[in-house]
């Protein structure tokens, strides 16, 4: 045995020592939420650390593979999307501390479960076995769930914890007889026998795999919320606290993404032909159907909630066009999802920050005049409102930029056209906000609003800052990394999966 | 990392803007520097006039990677026809800032108006699609917020209007650009989206070119407007405040002309020359649309908005008139009419900000009160309506010979509108300005020193233009003929 293989499962073990420790701290009543966040945020950081010892090689180990026979993988790939996840997890706790201090409803088990859930995520994306994906999927799920529940003062946390656990549990029912209908046909869950299977067999031995493989998908679709598995999302964003709600949008979405295009690109290439004309109108109702939905809202949570499955939309168009181009498809789906996260994370992250005592803004007229009362936050969500909305010199256009650039080359111009039409949609919610904050006087606010110190606000500029960058590159400072090196990394990351 | 002066151009506005903004500086440091920063890029741009050589090759080029993996380069460069535009918004800028000085408008207003010339600049300026993309939509922003923060009347319903309807225009565009960039990509292994890579196409299809046309067409019909997307203009013209109307009609809409020339010509000669006869009768239709409608208006910006439309379609018509006349008098009239729209709407501004938005006829007698701004209004009107000794006679007079050369009826029916359009712009002059009235004027200040100085070297240049046409026409005509022969293929007018 290789104890060296143990720095591979550093982050997962960190992550994962981390959430126990939290669970025993979180009785302690001298451990305030401030103190229990700098634990999360230590084992968080440790963990990203570690992943960081390996960045910029290709490699692909399985640590310990006599114990867990192989069922994890640790790859260039693993290390990339860990990473963002770990990420997630650090601005959640950022943004959230401030949060669950005013709404002085959420005791400290609020960072177990949030690394808990982290620590599902990692392990989904490393996993290399269907059976340790199903556990992984339902560790990082069961955790949302509960912390859904968690805001006492919403009326509709129950509904909407309910609503999302048990058409989760369905999801994961499916998930498990998908895995079932492939053992049957291939006699095994590791996604590399199923490969060779695969390549070794013709196609009339794979009735079984297939409808596994879509009984899979359609998990996967429901995961994402993409059309017509979208509506639970509205609601379950909705009624969950803010920092959590932004912590699902984006990094659960990463998540999915990876564990997806892991199965998708090592095992199911038959899958995918048949797949990619459903996936195809699937991507277009996703994008219009989520921007007839945010044109109509009032909240912009549940704008934002929307808005979320338009941006599935346009990440299910790179998803159809990985057919003909696996590598950049692959790459531009890490790159929006790098270009999402930043933004969305930002938006919720600055709704959840200014939310103050007895009243949360969360409405378009809340924001009325703000720029006036702190311009800096202001200039923030607009950053984050540009890059949703993809307007050049943001990290949106340059994610947009490949998507679309994939969906034509590979010969899906109508979804690039229907993509540009769902865009210019988004126009109109993105830059309602912005015309609201700067375009009418200064207002009486309700409540006070948090001013612009410690933590959480360098967090949320630092993703601003984060975002400009991306979208502008590395054109001044060519030694800094830029547009070019997400790109490139995102490369090696698609190759470590072929290892 | 070298910066060239075209760099340095471009992102000088952007950089005071941003140190302004964060600085904690009161409105008036604001303005003052904005206007040595525009005082700077002016004289900078003028040493680009001096030494700019006479050929019809890109110069003062740039070009650094910028986006490796893709082929976006930030790539830069001037011809003739850029070079002129670019002057243009060098010199006129600094004027609107001379006329704008009084309004009291905050800092943001005076850090917007240095962000736009960064966009307007980088978009004349860049060769790489996706770069002129990228300024192409961001100078929108800072329109946006100084129409929304700084405009009157329904100002937010007409600045999401606006915003949306040329951001429509812009996506049609970028789907147009990224499928060139793939049929680049595609018939050469490469990444590239370097204009003059681009023209190098030639796997598209004749169908596939026209769609992709008409992509780029829509972004810039609907920013200079052409007929029938001018839905945007009067609302926003008449709810801007002086320094965005003055934008949009003397810079912005010339960008959208400079953009047909500069990229939908060369890149679609084929489907430019085919669909000439349409535009040229668009362009005479909205020449005389815009011209009845202008005759309809009581307040005397929308009027002038309407005549600036109206002449803008002229230019349109020019520029696809495909002779060596009309492409001259159009990249001429795009100078002559940025310089006295420019000029008219800022002077309208100062009335504005004397009297109040009045109708013509609440207007009357302001000569006595106020005779510089007379005279100046005056020299502006004569060269709208191209008066002999304006450059907007030299220019007006070309496009029309362009026309006639065209066609025998274009000629004459758009030479007749220009005539009649000129009686009308007259006896506006003489309702608002001249004859002496019942109405209150008496709050009418005359310029000061500063907007004289600004105001008289405006209307120097604009007659030194009408007088000695060829010390500007010289620097033009190599690219203008290298347009016609080399690209379009269509000859030199004998």
């Amino acid at each position: 045995m290789k104890y060296d293989d143990i720095i591979y499962l550093l982050p997962l073990l960190s992550v994962g020592i981390g959430a126990i420790v939290l669970m025993m701290l979180s009785p302690i009543k001298s451990f305030s939420i401030n103190r229990l966040s700098w634990v999360a945020f230590s084992f968080l950081i440790i963990a990203l650390l570690s992943n960081t010892l390996n960045f910029g090689m290709v490699y692909s180990v399985t640590p310990f593979s006599g114990i867990f026979s192989s069922m994890i993988v640790v790859d260039t790939f693993a290390g990339y999307f860990s990473s963002i996840i770990i990420a997630g997890g650090i601005v959640t706790v950022w943004v959230g501390t401030h949060y669950f201090e005013k709404s002085n409803m959420l005791r400290g088990e609020v960072f177990s479960l949030l690394l808990f859930s982290v620590f599902g995520m990692i392990l989904l994306v490393e996993s290399r076995e269907l059976f340790t994906t199903f556990i992984a999927l339902e560790i990082a799920s069961i955790s949302l769930y509960s912390l859904i529940g968690f805001q006492k003062t919403n009326i509709r946390r129950v509904e909407g914890s309910f609503r999302y656990l048990i058409l989760g549990s369905f999801a994961g029912i499916m998930f498990l007889l998908g895995i079932v209908l492939i053992y049957a046909g291939t006699r095994s869950t590791n996604m590399i026998d199923i490969a060779k299977y695969l390549t070794t067999h013709s196609s009339q031995d794979m009735t079984l795999v297939m409808a596994g493989g879509t009984l899979i998908l359609i998990t996967f679709l429901f995961k994402i919320a993409a059309f017509p598995f979208q509506n639970w999302s509205m609601d379950v964003y909705e009624s969950a606290p803010l920092p959590i709600t932004a912590f699902m949008a984006s990094t659960f979405k990463v998540a999915i993404f990876g564990f997806i295009l892991r199965f998708v690109l090592i095992d199911f290439h038959e899958l995918k032909n048949i797949w990619s004309d459903i996936l195809f109108y699937i991507a277009i109702l996703t994008m219009l159907y989520g921007s007839f939905l945010a044109v109509f809202q009032t909240s912009l949570k549940r704008m934002l909630a929307a808005s979320s499955i338009v941006h599935t939309g346009y990440l299910l168009i790179a998803f159809v066009s990985i057919n003909s181009l696996g590598e950049s498809a692959s790459t531009s789906i890490i790159f929006y999802l790098i270009a999402y996260f930043l933004s969305s994370m930002g938006a919720f992250g600055m709704l959840s920050y200014i939310a103050s005592d007895d009243h949360l803004r969360v409405t378009y007229e809340d924001f009325r005049g703000f720029s006036h009362v702190r311009p800096y936050m202001a200039a923030m969500m607009s950053i984050f409102m540009l890059s949703l909305a993809g307007i050049p010199s943001t990290i949106g256009f340059i994610g947009k930029f490949y998507i679309f650039v994939g969906a034509i080359e590979s010969g899906y111009t109508s979804l690039a056209v229907i993509g540009i039409l769902a865009t210019f949609i988004s126009v109109y919610y993105y830059f309602k906000l912005i015309a609201l904050m700067y375009f009418y006087p200064s207002p009486e606010m309700k409540g006070e609003i948090p001013p612009l110190k410690g933590i959480p606000p360098l967090v949320i500029a630092l993703m601003a800052v984060l975002i400009i960058w991306g979208g502008i590159g590395n054109t001044l400072i060519s030694y800094f990394p830029g547009i070019d090196f997400l790109i490139d990394t995102a490369k090696l990351a698609y190759q470590s999966l072929f290892m | 990392m070298d910066i060239g002066l075209l760099s340095f151009i471009i992102f000088l506005p952007l950089i005071v803007s941003f140190v302004l903004l964060v600085l904690p500086v009161g409105m008036k440091t604001t303005r003052n520097i904005a206007f040595a920063t525009t005082i700077v890029v002016f004289l900078l741009s003028l040493s680009i006039f001096f030494n700019f050589q006479l050929t019809d090759y890109m110069q003062f080029r740039e070009f650094h990677p910028w986006i490796t993996s893709y082929g976006i380069y930030y790539s830069l460069g001037v011809d003739g026809f850029s070079m002129i535009i670019l002057m243009l918004i060098t010199t006129l800028i600094p004027l609107g800032y001379i006329f704008l000085w009084k309004t009291k408008k905050a800092k943001g207003y005076w850090a917007s108006m240095l962000l736009i010339q960064t966009g307007v600049t980088g978009a004349l300026l860049s060769l790489d699609l996706i770069l002129f993309y990228f300024f192409w939509e961001s100078m929108l922003l800072p329109v946006f917020m100084i129409i929304g923060i700084y405009g009157t009347g329904d100002r937010i319903f007409s600045t999401l209007k606006i915003t949306i309807y040329t951001i429509m225009g812009s996506l049609f565009m970028l789907v147009s650009i990224l499928y060139l960039g793939v049929a680049f990509y595609n018939e050469f292994g490469v990444w590239s989206f370097q204009l003059s890579d681009l023209v190098q196409i030639t796997t598209l299809s004749n169908i596939q070119r026209t769609f992709l046309f008409f992509g780029f067409m829509i972004a810039f019909a609907i920013k200079i407007p052409i007929f029938p997307f001018h839905t945007w203009l009067m609302q926003t013209y008449s709810n801007s405040p002086t320094g965005g109307v003055f934008i949009l009609s003397a810079i912005m809409a010339k960008l959208g002309i400079y953009g047909i020339v500069r990229f939908v010509l060369p890149l679609f000669p084929h489907q430019y020359v085919e669909f000439a006869p349409y535009f040229v009768g668009l362009g005479v239709f909205g020449l005389i649309y815009f011209g009845i409608a202008a005759l309809m208006q009581q307040n005397i910006k929308r009027m002038f908005a309407y005549s600036s439309a109206s002449h803008l379609a002229f230019i349109t018509a020019g520029i696809f008139s495909l002779n060596i006349y009309g492409m001259t008098g159009a990249a001429f009239l795009i100078v002559a009419h940025a310089m006295a729209t420019g000029g008219l709407f800022l002077l309208v501004g100062t009335i504005e900000h004397d009297l109040g938005i009045r109708s013509i006829s609440g207007l009357g007698g302001i000569a006595k009160k106020a005779p510089f701004l007379t005279v100046a209004f005056a020299l502006m009107l004569f060269s709208i309506v191209g008066l002999p000794g304006t450059n907007g006679f030299v220019s007006e007079l070309l496009i029309v010979m362009g026309l006639f050369q065209y066609n025998q009826y274009i000629g004459i029916i758009s030479a007749s509108t220009v005539l009649v359009a000129a009686s009308f712009m007259f006896w506006l002059f003489q309702r608002a300005i001249l004859v002496k009235t019942d109405n209150d004027v008496s709050k009418m200040k005359d310029l000061d020193k500063k907007e004289i100085v600004g105001i008289f070297s405006l209307a120097a240049v604009i007659m030194a233009m009408g007088i000695y046409p060829h010390w500007f026409l010289y620097k033009i005509a190599p690219t203008i003929q290298h347009y016609l022969v080399d690209i379009l293929k269509v000859g030199v007018a004998s």
